[in-house]
């Protein structure tokens, strides 16, 4: 049953897989399109496994920037969102802001960047994260607004802190629309990274390794740079799937694990038994 | 190596989207709708700037049309496509580094050099205006470089000249060098004269930078922009491609004799290039003393160009094997002199 389910979830991806790639090979090959112009699939993984020594390090370092300013976009994303459903005074105030912030050309961002914070990895993950918060901003702010008002009100009527409340009804009211956000700024983060290394990079890097490769015309290093890129962006998408499908098992199940319930609640039901 | 460093991540888009153009233009040259020859120019740079003069003067006063060329100007996408461009067949003739063109040939694609646009390089390292750095004390610096080939091929130059390894400095690219250069946040920046100079000097009130090159730091006095067509449109083509030359030569010769009207016309057809017109005319009146060997001839290359340009190409390991000088060029559409 398991298996069942498992094949049914991967097969569905696998198979769109493959046709991107057999539509791919039939271009090239039916179009005769010259392999300076479009490579081959296989000349484009052999790119990468080739080159395998060289691409590795620089693909390391784009990972690192991709996972350092997504979890700061994210630190910051949720803080905004819950700071600014706690404080309507203040999501007025600030929302504008951040929609401008929004608008700004990130290419015309990089450059001040690059002159305050240098070379190194900072303009990088701040540039990543300028990418990430606003979605997670976005879709925490409508979830802790949207969370069931009569969830909220026999809260209130139970006697519950406004933390306890936050905690047991609020958190897990917007953690759907959270990892909406998550997903968007999850695909969003490596764009962020590549832009980020071509806005400025020491030594050398994805992008730049991409760029240099399609100066010389080597079509089969560009794309599988390419996919290298993309592989980054879908396992972080992926991860991020696999986080949503942990932090809410009340997707797949109505009744929570004995070891989730509360242990007032237990005791209550043993003593019950115990009558 | 030139002023802005685009997306390279477009590249791929570019290169298959450029492959379905090909498709549709399988005829190279196309009648223009006046009886005149169409001639599809690609640029090397996503935007125009003074470089481009030439080309402007030829279609703003009239030179392709007497020529019966309509020459229509095509911008790439980023600073790497040009070449792609012109071997998918989405341009006819284009506007390339000798180090693109070689890397090209070297991917198999059949490019031809039909003319040089420069005769000399002025490719140079440059430090702010007042910097005391010398270019003997290269190492442990920060290098600004655009990464492009030329600029690499150039590099191994300077590497080789000071005893120095790649490893024992740091090559810094970004989007743009004079606010890095002026900034302290790299030690020296790496372009062409006429780039540099009037963006420096545009930056900083007219103060000239520190400048180092030719035999200061070990690189060859080689040319480093051509006119590349590809060999089949050459053979297809040959009276467009003399045509466009003897054209392009006598709007050449018109700009240099009228160096400000030449800017005026740039300026005319461009108002949104980006550029000043300070700029333009301190960076044309820089290019016109490239575009003559030591003979006062245009265009003409030479094989040893090329042997020289393989040596750095070889040692950047951007090519493999030096091929033949004579595969890269041609003069036989070189107009008279």
């Amino acid at each position: 049953m398991t298996w069942r389910r498992v094949l049914k979830g991967v097969l569905g991806p696998i198979i769109s897989l493959v046709a991107v790639v057999a539509i791919w090979q039939a271009i090239v090959v039916w179009g005769h399109v010259a392999p300076y112009i479009a490579p081959r699939p296989l000349a484009a993984f052999r790119a990468i496994t080739s080159n395998w020594s060289v691409l590795w390090p620089l693909t390391s370092w784009t990972i690192k920037e991709t996972v350092y300013g997504f979890v700061a976009g994210v630190v910051l994303g949720v803080s905004f969102g819950v700071i600014m459903a706690k404080i309507p005074f203040l999501a007025r105030t600030i929302y504008p802001v951040l929609i401008m912030s929004q608008a700004i050309p990130i290419v015309a961002l990089a450059l001040p960047l690059v002159l305050i914070l240098g070379f190194s990895l900072m303009p990088k993950v701040v540039i990543v994260a300028w990418i990430v918060f606003f979605p997670v901003t976005v879709n925490v702010l409508d979830g802790l607004n949207n969370v069931d008002k009569d969830l909220l009100t026999l809260s209130r009527v139970l006697g519950a802190s406004k933390f306890r409340t936050f905690v047991v009804i609020e958190i897990p009211g917007a953690i759907t629309p959270l990892f909406s956000g998550l997903k968007i700024g999850a695909t969003y983060a490596v764009t962020g990274a590549i832009i980020a290394e071509l806005a400025a990079s020491t030594g050398s890097s994805l992008a730049l390794y991409q760029h240099t490769e399609a100066g010389q015309l080597n079509a089969a290093g560009v794309y599988g740079t390419t996919i290298l890129m993309t592989a980054i962006g879908m396992s972080w998408f992926l991860l991020t799937l696999g986080a949503e499908y942990l932090c809410t098992p009340w997707r797949r199940r109505s009744v929570a694990r004995r070891g989730w319930r509360g242990a007032k609640n237990s005791s209550a039901v043993n003593n019950k038994q115990g009558e | 190596m030139k002023k802005h460093f685009l997306r390279a991540t477009l590249t791929a888009a570019v290169l298959a989207s450029s492959g379905i153009v090909a498709a549709s233009m399988t005829t190279a040259a196309s009648a223009g709708s006046m009886g005149t020859t169409t001639v599809n120019f690609a640029y090397d740079f996503p935007g125009p700037d003074m470089e481009l003069i030439p080309i402007v003067v030829g279609q703003d006063q009239g030179f392709y049309k007497a020529a019966g060329l309509t020459v229509k100007t095509e911008f790439p996408a980023n600073t790497a496509t040009t070449s792609s461009m012109l071997a998918a067949g989405s341009a006819n003739v284009g506007f390339i580094t000798t180090a693109d063109m070689a890397d090209a040939i070297a991917s198999g694609a059949p490019l031809l050099s039909i003319a040089n646009y420069s005769m000399s390089n002025n490719w140079t390292i440059f430090a702010k205006p007042g910097s005391k750095l010398t270019a003997a004390n290269l190492k442990g610096k920060k290098i600004f470089s655009w990464g492009d080939n030329w600029t690499n091929t150039m590099m191994s130059f300077v590497l080789k000249h000071a005893g120095l390894t790649s490893k024992q400095i740091t090559i810094v690219t970004a989007s743009n060098d004079i606010p890095l250069l002026m900034n302290g946040s790299v030690d020296f920046d790496t372009s062409t004269t006429n780039y540099a100079v009037p963006g420096i000097e545009g930056a900083d009130h007219g103060l000239k930078p520190v400048m180092f090159t030719g035999s200061q730091i070990g690189v060859p006095n080689i040319p480093i922009w051509v006119y590349a067509v590809t060999k089949a449109y050459a053979a297809a083509h040959p009276a467009t491609a003399k045509a466009f030359l003897s054209a392009t030569l006598a709007a050449t010769k018109w700009a240099i004799k009228n160096p400000a009207a030449a800017v005026a016309d740039f300026v005319k057809m461009y108002p949104n290039s980006g550029y000043t017109k300070a700029y333009s005319t301190t960076g044309w009146s820089l290019t016109i003393p490239l575009l003559t060997n030591a003979a006062g001839k245009f265009f003409v290359q030479s094989s040893s160009q090329w042997a020289t340009l393989d040596q750095g190409l070889l040692a950047t390991k951007q090519i493999k094997s030096a091929p033949a000088p004579t595969t890269y060029y041609t003069n036989a559409f070189v107009p008279a002199q």
